[in-house]
């Protein structure tokens, strides 16, 4: 195994003088927090943001308090459904008969004051109600016969919060795993070959599997410092960003011990797997540009299992589908986010999984690192 | 003189092509020992096949006494190979680039600083052995291949084309250290199709085309009647078509 630590070293050596992947990472711990930084002021900015309701007609008394304190900014217009197409973000006609609504639900800004109107009108229509019960003296709660009250078992926003972290952590964990140490790995292999130095290296006595497993275990570890310094500074970037208010006090996301160790775990397994991979996808092309073309399918691969958690959030799937790599990572670090709990027979298969497509990529660089076509090819 | 490397009866194919039909020769230590023929002809799939980097389909190659099918590693431990694809990996200086070969080749760790020092002062690469390989001419990076295929002190030297890519004083330096080689009692095996080189170079020649054999035996004796070696060269490639 000393050749193997011998080709990490330089390995190492090269990547870290290598201005593309040391920017590839610099720029995703950067981009992280800048991405997280604008969604949270777009959705602050949203809350809020005040919408124009244009309107005609005569409005009932008391209205317009109601209006005014929802961010509803009342304007008077001749006709509201023309208005509503760009002038207003939503038109109202008062009549006898009562109201009606013109809005165009292709424009966002019209959803938002759609949906203020229908909670200011809700409000506005018990109120009244409740006012004429009680002027012919009938108790007004005769029109709630069974009276609701929610305990939410945990903080609301601690919820949002924890679904937001259950789309994002696996999704960066995973990307970063795979693109943090791409370059690196498409360097160590089609890029030998495109410099000529295959053949040199291949004629020392180090065993090419000693060789191979140099290169992986450089690669592995650049992928898991990407993937590590973008979840830190994702995690830096949200502790500074409120998700609502909890127990009085703004609520952030955190990431708990028990979920943050089960993270690095996954990003070893994760990272391991893809360096044999793209160095296989490497070692299969001729040139780094022909490797880059060959590794772009890993992206649409590696997208489609975190999405699941965001188009499906209460996907609860049986444990055979724990053996599915990189979707069994999504779904356990989902778990331990959302539930703060470890299913570990679930993390067994899940690790089973992963060492398995690990082992298997490896034999397969192995297999074409080791072919004579590797050197007769130019 | 015993042979240094021996080739019997080597066959080769590649693809859809029989590069090797049948190709015999033996080196021997302090000689240079011309591998000759024209592009195509199959010289390097042969010095290929010497250095462990393809197996043979049929017939045998042992180099100092080690079969390359069943002992590889000790083939490679024991050969050093130079070659016109000068490829160095640019972000690693001269040095660093050599005592990474010093150190797969199993140099022990105390040895390799010492032993890189020494490639470094025998082929004058001192004023730019600290320089990342990407800053190097051609002829400094031809210097850092040849360093790293000799840093283990292989007894077995091959050269394969090893002028096509470079200038004329970068090419008498290489010519100079072949020499050299030879004085120090290593087998020198030179590839080429320069035939003006390996006359005034080489001890023995084997000339190859398509994959056979066409003429070997000293240099003198394979020119034979004819004015100069490329003469008989033409000649005889004619005569085996």
């Amino acid at each position: 195994m000393k050749a193997g630590a011998i080709v990490f070293r330089k390995e190492m050596r090269e990547i870290l003088r290598d201005r593309r992947t040391l920017i590839a990472i610099g720029l995703a711990a950067l981009a992280t927090p800048l991405v997280l930084f604008v969604i949270s002021q777009v959705s602050t900015r949203t809350v809020a943001q005040a919408y124009t309701v244009g309107y005609t007609g005569t409005m009932p008394a008391g209205l317009d308090v109601l209006f005014n304190a929802t961010g509803l900014n009342l304007k008077l217009v001749d006709d509201p459904a023309e208005a509503a197409k760009q002038q207003v973000d939503i038109g109202i006609v008062f009549s006898d008969k009562g109201l009606d609504e013109y809005y165009d639900p292709t424009r966002q800004s019209a959803q938002i004051a759609d949906i203020r109107l229908q909670a200011i009108l809700s409000k506005y229509d018990a109120a009244k109600v409740a006012a004429s019960l009680q002027a012919k003296g009938v108790d007004p709660s005769v029109l709630n016969p069974l009276p609701v009250s929610v305990h939410p078992l945990s903080s609301p926003a601690q919820a949002a919060g924890n679904s937001f972290l259950s789309f994002f952590l696996p999704y960066i964990l995973i990307t970063m795993s795979l693109t943090g140490g791409l370059s690196a790995a498409l360097d160590t292999s089609a890029g030998e070959r495109e410099r000529k130095t295959l053949e040199s290296l291949l004629l020392t006595p180090a065993p090419r599997g000693n060789i191979l497993i140099g290169k992986i275990l450089a690669v592995s570890v650049i992928s898991l410092v990407a993937a590590i310094a973008a979840i830190t500074s994702m995690l830096i970037a949200l502790s500074q960003i409120s998700f609502g208010v909890s127990q009085g006090e703004p609520a952030h996301i955190g990431l708990s011990p028990l979920a943050a160790g089960v993270m690095i775990w996954l990003a070893v397994l994760l990272a391991a797997s893809f360096a044999s991979l793209t160095i296989a996808l490497g070692t299969l092309a001729r040139n780094f540009r022909q490797g880059q073309a060959y590794a772009t399918p890993l992206y649409f691969i590696t997208i489609f299992p975190a999405s699941i958690v965001l188009f499906i959030p209460d996907f609860n799937p049986s444990l055979a589908y724990y053996l599915i790599p990189i979707l069994n990572a999504v779904l356990v670090l989902r778990d331990v986010i959302v539930h703060g709990t470890v299913a570990w027979t679930a993390l067994a298969v899940t690790t089973l999984s992963l060492v398995v497509t690990g082992a298997v990529c490896f034999y397969a660089a192995l297999r074409l690192f080791t072919r004579e076509a590797l050197l007769v090819r130019s | 003189m015993e042979a240094a490397v021996r080739v019997d009866r080597l066959e080769k194919t590649l693809g859809p092509n029989k590069v090797l039909r049948g190709i015999s020769l033996e080196a021997r230590s302090g000689e240079i020992f011309g591998l000759l023929g024209p592009n195509g002809a199959g010289k390097t799939t042969t010095l290929r096949v010497i250095c462990t980097l393809l197996g043979p389909d049929a017939g045998s190659v042992d180099v100092l006494g080690f079969d390359t099918r069943t002992q590889p590693e000790e083939v490679r431990r024991r050969v050093g190979v130079v070659t016109a694809e000068i490829g160095v990996y640019p972000r690693l200086s001269a040095r660093e680039n050599i005592a990474y070969f010093a150190e797969l080749s199993g140099i022990l760790d105390g040895e390799v600083s010492r032993r890189v020092d020494t490639v470094i002062e025998r082929l004058d690469m001192g004023s730019f052995a600290k320089q990342r390989a990407e800053s190097l001419s051609s002829g400094q990076k031809q210097k850092v291949a040849i360093a790293r295929a000799i840093v283990h002190d292989p007894p077995v030297l091959m050269f394969d084309e090893p002028t096509s890519n470079l200038d004329v004083l970068a090419s008498r330096e290489i010519r100079d250290f072949m020499v050299e080689s030879k004085g120090r009692g290593k087998c020198v095996i030179f590839s080429t199709h320069v035939l003006h080189d390996a006359e005034r170079l080489c001890d023995r020649v084997t000339i190859i085309h398509e994959g056979r054999v066409v003429a070997g035996g000293p240099t003198a004796e394979v020119r034979g009647r004819y004015q100069d070696l490329e003469d008989a060269f033409l000649s005889l490639v004619e005569a085996a078509r």
